[in-house]
């Protein structure tokens, strides 16, 4: 069982299936770590809100980084129309991150690695980017299609290459998370894998690329969710900001 | 590096070919996924509503808190270092004052102290040729009576000098005229 990579991957029922409407509901393993990672968070964010200190303590301080941290980013990418949208992106990023976060620890799940997940973000952000866009501007959202500048001849082909980037962004956006955290386990799996076949003998190699391994990928655990964060921004800027 | 992970995971698949059956990716089981749908989108939700509606309006507040604060504080110490610039000043300006009222003050006794001296020193002046003047007057006058004194002195003495000498009592005023005669001669030169 532990032999293969894929195992840690796989989602199990807990408890009771609930069925609603012939569509299988039940509460999984993949459940169980959404609810982890979010109670992790609402817990970390009680603790840093608890006490409104003018010097603050250390979980306090920890929360009010994360907070100008996402609220300079925003800023920074979008500009301050984005403003009431960063309750979300910092829900998102949090959400994303501590996803990623959790998923470091050994026998856990990461929510994160399963397409379904990501591709719901993804294709939320992406409609709701889309609407903004259109109630913002109307029809002139369309132009976000016909880049400025472009000569005569190659405008057709700018704006067919313009409309397929646009609409493959929710698989982008999706997949490159997906795929990250995937490769990660897959590859941390792999490496474990070999320490335990080679021996004590010949297990110290991947055994300390495991380690080396592990430390790459806490760092690409918050670089992803940063990523996710920064391009919901990005696409953000480009329905708020139309013509920058 | 992804062809590289890829080509791992097919070794592995194929060297244990015990699990290859689940070695497809789960991911892409349909089963659960409208299972993971529903709870994601429940869980978010929850974590959107109770992070936008209660935590973030804390931070938020808790920040504002801060910023003004130090707002305040760099305002006060502003203030405060105003007021002990002025307070400086101040303090600079009454020791100027001071000092040059000291300057004053030390011209002013001088100038008495000398219309003083010069007051006292016109005084004694006077009373020193008073002084004089009557000392001349008195000098004067002693010279006048010395005279005489010395003309009846020296008739005394000359009668008495020829009385022993000669026996004789002279006439008293021829010896007058003589001693007057001589007096004459020779008093200038002494007096």
């Amino acid at each position: 069982m532990a032999g293969n990579p894929m195992q840690q991957f796989s989602v199990h029922k807990i408890g009771p299936e609930i069925n609603i409407g012939g569509i299988d509901l039940s509460f999984t393993n993949a459940s169980l770590f959404m609810v982890i990672s979010a109670a992790i968070i609402l817990i970390f964010l009680f603790v840093g809100t608890k006490e409104k200190k003018i010097v603050p303590g250390k979980v306090q301080l920890v929360a009010e980084m994360f907070y100008t941290f996402v609220a300079k980013m925003i800023s920074d990418t979008a500009g301050s129309k984005a403003k009431p949208y960063f309750p979300f992106i910092f829900s998102l990023f949090m959400f994303v991150l501590f996803c990623n976060m959790v998923g470091m620890l050994p026998y856990s799940f990461t929510v994160t690695s399963h397409i379904i997940v990501t591709l719901i973000m993804a294709l939320f952000i992406f409609i709701a980017v889309t609407i903004i866009g259109f109630a913002k501007h109307g029809f002139k959202y369309l132009s976000i299609f016909v880049p400025s500048g472009v000569p005569a001849v190659l405008l057709p082909l700018i704006t067919v290459i313009e409309i397929i980037s646009y609409l493959s962004r929710p698989v982008s956006l999706s997949v490159r998370l997906f795929a990250n955290m995937m490769a990660g386990h897959t590859m941390l799996k792999v490496f474990g894998g070999f320490v335990i076949s080679l021996g004590l003998l010949g297990g110290w190699l991947p055994l300390s690329f495991s380690v080396a391994l592990t430390g790459l990928e806490i760092l690409v655990a918050f670089l992803q969710a940063y990523v996710f964060a920064i391009l919901t921004c990005i696409y953000l800027n480009d329905a708020l900001n139309l013509h920058h | 590096m992804r062809q590289y992970l890829n080509f791992f995971i097919a070794l592995i698949a194929i060297q244990r070919d015990l699990y290859a059956a689940e070695a497809g990716m789960p991911q892409l089981d349909p089963k659960y996924w409208a299972s993971q749908a529903f709870w994601l989108i429940l869980v978010f939700t929850v974590l959107y509503f109770s992070i936008s509606k209660f935590y973030l309006p804390k931070i938020k507040n808790n920040l504002d808190d801060r910023e003004n604060r130090i707002k305040d504080d760099i305002e006060d110490a502003n203030k405060s270092k105003e007021l002990s610039e002025n307070k400086l000043k101040e303090y600079e300006k009454i020791l100027e004052d001071a000092k040059k009222e000291v300057i004053k003050i030390q011209i002013e006794s001088k100038t008495k102290l000398d219309k003083d001296i010069q007051e006292k020193k016109e005084k004694i002046e006077k009373e020193i040729e008073k002084e004089l003047i009557q000392a001349q007057k008195e000098i004067t006058e002693l010279k006048k009576n010395s005279i005489s004194d010395i003309h009846n002195i020296s008739k005394e003495i000359a009668s008495n000098i020829i009385e022993n000498i000669s026996g004789d009592k002279l006439n008293e005023s021829s010896i007058k005229a003589a001693v007057e005669e001589i007096s004459k001669k020779n008093v200038g030169k002494y007096l």
